[in-house]
Formats: C-alpha cells, structure tokens, sequence
C-alpha cells in the first residue's frame, strides 16, 4: 500500500489550534492545564494527554531580525523507528501505509521509547502507567477517513494523502515560497532519518522552528540496542556452561585419582 | 557423589564472617535474584514465561522494584553496619600482589579439578578479590542506573539514556560473576569450607591454614596481633 501522510505547510497555518483541539476530541484525552508561560503556547511539549500541539518560536536573526514562528508538532512516524526498536514488548508497530501505531494493551510503561526517539515524542501517561502519542488516526484512516487534525484545519495548512503525491505538492510550494520572500524556504521530512512519513513546508531552516537539523538516534541508544543487547548477555550462559563442565571434570578427576578428601590444592 | 562437604562441628573451627555479614550476604542474594529474574523477563524481550511467574510484567515490574529498594537497604546495613568489616575487605582487596596473580593464572586448572600448588592466600584469595571487585562495583552501577530508570524525568535525558546500557553491562558482569561465585562457593570440591563459612559463620581451622594461610596466620595463628 502507498503511504499515506499529512502534510504541514506551515505558509498556510495561521496557529489557531484546531488540530490540536480536533486531536484531543476523537482520541478522547482530557485537557491538561498548564501555567501561563508568556507566550501563546499551550503546553511545553507533547504529553500523555496532548499528542499534538502548535509550537510558538520567538527568536532574534543576525540578519533578519525577530522572528515569531509556529509548527504543528507531533510524532514523525519514521520509516525505522527507535521506539519500536527499543521496545521489549513490542507494542510498536508499523501499519502497511506508514503508521508508527503503539498498542497501549501491550505497553508496560517502561519509557525506553521515549529516550530512544530523535524527537522525544513518547509520553509517560502515569495514571495508566503506560506510554502515548499520535497515531496518525490509525482507526480513522482504516475506515477511509483523514486524520482529525488535517480534517478539521480550515486553511489547508494540514493535508493528507499519499506520500508521493504530497512530496510533488511540497516541493512545488517550497519552490513557489523560495521565489516569493522565502529564500531558505526547505522541505523536512524527505530524508530525514531516512524519510519521516510525515512532511513539512517551511519557510526557513529547521533550527528555526525548533526542529533538529540532522535528528538521529542516541549514540547511547544504538549502542545498547546494537551491541549490548544481542552480544554481551552471552556471559551469562558461558560462565553457567563453565560451572557445569567444571563440576563434572572435577569429580571424574577426583575418582580417577581415588580422591575422597574434601580436595583443593595442595 | 558429594554435593558440599559435610559440616563438621567437633573439629577446631575459627570465624570467618561474622553475622552482619552473613545476614546481609544472603539478604543481598535473595533480592539479587528476584531482581535479576524480574528483570531478565525485559532483557530477553519478552520472556512471558518469565513474566508470568511473578503475575506478567506488572507483576515482575513490581516485584524488580521492591526487591531493588530491599537490595539497597541491605547494602547500606551492611557498609553503615559493618564498616569495619568493608575496609577491611578492601584492604584485603588492595593487597592484590604476586600471589594473588599466581593464583589466577592457575586457577582455570584447579576450576578443572586438577590439582596445583598455589601460594599463601590472604582472606580472599586472587579469584576472590576479582569477584570483590567487580560485582560491588556493577551493584553500585545496577542501583544508580535503576533509580534513574525508575524516575526517568527529574534526570537529564543524556543521562537516562546512559542509565540503559549501563544497568545492562552491569546486569550482565554481575550476573555472570554470581553464577561463578554461587558454583565454587558450593558444589566445587575445591572449595571445601567456604560454603560453611558463609553460612555458619565458621570454618575448619586446618581449611583455613590451608587455604589461606596468610589471612590465618594473621588472624589466628603466629602473626595473630593482640589476642
């Protein structure tokens, strides 16, 4: 199956939440409260009850002066994703149109994901004792519907369809915004982390909207997945293996030698 | 076949731990195990089986964390409660010499049950002091890196992320010096006494003499200082 996303042209997003409004309606999470920061943004971050939110970026450029960004933030929903690498219990999945779906039935809430994601995306719900996030309306989609928040936005900012398709339509936009007053206007999401399946328009760099510029996984994540996990617990059963030769050898060689002594070295 | 050695209390016996000591060292044991079966029902991904015997892995996250925070307090019974008995194991450890090398280097023979002539050994001998070093050192990091794993967001992110590979590694090298330790302190004729020593607080005097005849004479015999 072709792979479906939503893509975000930040050139068209006015901020007015709606899809974060819409997210939190068809997945039922209840509001979370959170103390006024001095600026117009919601909620620090995503959390176990937000799995979307629009980001305000204030920032100073050398040469361009202030600058008052926003972005819808959510999981990216990465062609290879860390958490699902990670997971013991494997409650990550990826559905056949590019979905990074987390079951929360077989989540114990151990948080491996939410270190081992690029993005930090994997939130501690902690009256469940489980983990959360976005999951591209995957009930929605698989009955033919589009995601809540790209249904509901009223400025086209949010559309969802195949990901070739939309790759076509974002690059031309960025194309249009680079000749039209946007020059480091880009595309993210194309080859990040090998190509997210979710796609942004910007109109600036990345770092610009609090984006990492190259994200990766953690050194120390693929460190534990890669060589610690598969090779080093191998100790275990050579020093139990040992143990059983030795007890063995060390009885045959004391009745060969008609040793009935407690033994040791003389 | 004998399994240990019998345990034989009409023959000259002298102290080798005293009671804190033991206590703590099987209070250690108990929680290492719950903790270690506990945990290794994440480590092999989804050993259910594992899992199941503790209630799924509610259960065994459960069980992992009280028997961690046991694990804990009976390590800190012991440093608080027996610091002189601590520093002198260290002490003994840092007399890592000669000996204690000779010792190693022939030590997979007599793991074998061949015999050989090994030099004086002080309290814990070459093989002893490897495992004093190394499984105190990967508790340490087993206890500091599963707090951080427990309570994950009031540490920085770099950190837990370190905690992972760290709380593995020390899983694995503890672990693995346990199965050793748990084997030669019991079913390896070798060892005769030492699984009394541990368990009854005593061990045979002529054992002693014999198998670590530097910590005896020491303690109990010529060199014996003010007793």
């Amino acid at each position: 199956m072709a792979k479906m996303t939503n893509l975000y042209d930040v050139s068209k997003c006015t901020a007015c939440r709606g899809c974060q409004v819409a997210c939190k309606d068809w997945n039922q999470l209840p509001a979370v409260i959170e103390p006024f920061k001095g600026n117009y943004q919601t909620h620090e971050d995503t959390n176990g009850d937000t799995f979307t939110i629009v980001k305000f970026i204030e920032g100073e450029d050398p040469v361009d002066g202030v600058y008052w960004n926003f972005i819808k933030y959510q999981c990216m929903h990465c062609s290879d994703p860390a958490c699902m690498s990670v997971c013991p219990q494997g409650a990550y999945s990826k559905t056949s149109w590019g979905a990074t779906y987390h079951d929360p039935e077989k989540c114990i809430g151990c948080q491996y994901c939410t270190y081992a994601c690029p993005f930090e995306i994997p939130k501690y719900r902690a009256r469940e004792d489980k983990i959360t996030k976005c999951t591209l309306c995957v009930d929605r989609v698989e009955e033919g519907l589009t995601p809540a928040c790209a249904r509901t936005c009223p400025t086209g900012a949010l559309k969802f369809g195949e990901r070739d398709e939309l790759l076509q339509i974002a690059e031309e936009r960025a194309k249009f915004l680079r000749a039209n007053g946007f020059p480091r206007a880009t595309i993210y999401g194309k080859v990040e982390l090998g190509g997210l399946n979710k796609l942004y328009v910007l109109t600036d760099t990345p770092d610009k909207f609090d984006l990492p510029l190259d994200p990766k996984v953690p050194g120390q994540i693929t460190f534990w997945q890669n060589w610690v996990q598969p090779y080093f617990g191998w100790l275990i059963p050579i020093a139990l293996g040992g143990s059983a030769i030795s007890f063995v050898t060390t009885r045959i060689l004391a009745n060969k030698n008609g040793d009935h002594t407690e033994g040791g070295h003389e | 076949m004998q399994w240990i050695p019998e345990y034989k209390g009409d023959v000259p016996r002298v102290e080798r731990f005293n009671f804190l000591s033991r206590f703590t060292h099987w209070g250690h044991t108990v929680t290492f195990l719950l903790c270690l079966f506990t945990g290794l029902a994440l480590f092999l991904d989804s050993a259910d089986w594992l899992a199941a015997i503790f209630g799924g892995f509610h259960g065994a996250g459960l069980v992992h964390r009280i028997a961690a925070v046991a694990m804990t307090i009976v390590v800190v019974i012991f440093v608080i409660g027996n610091f002189k008995v601590v520093i002198a194991w260290i002490k003994d450890i840092l007399r890592f010499g000669k000996n204690d090398i000779i010792f190693i280097m022939l030590f997979p023979l007599e793991f074998l049950g061949f015999k050989v002539k090994v030099p004086p050994q002080t309290k814990f001998n070459g093989g002893e002091k490897g495992n004093s070093m190394i499984t105190p050192t990967a508790v340490i990091f087993l206890i500091l890196s599963g707090y951080i794993m427990w309570v994950p967001s009031i540490f920085p992110a770099g950190l837990v992320r370190l905690a992972y590979p760290i709380h593995d590694i020390s899983m694995v090298l503890a672990t693995m010096m346990v199965c050793m330790h748990g084997y030669l302190g019991s079913f390896h004729p070798g060892s005769g006494e030492s699984f009394w020593g541990m368990w009854k607080g005593t061990v045979r005097e002529d054992w002693a003499e014999h198998h670590h005849k530097t910590w005896y004479d020491e303690t109990y015999g010529d060199k014996a200082s003010g007793e």
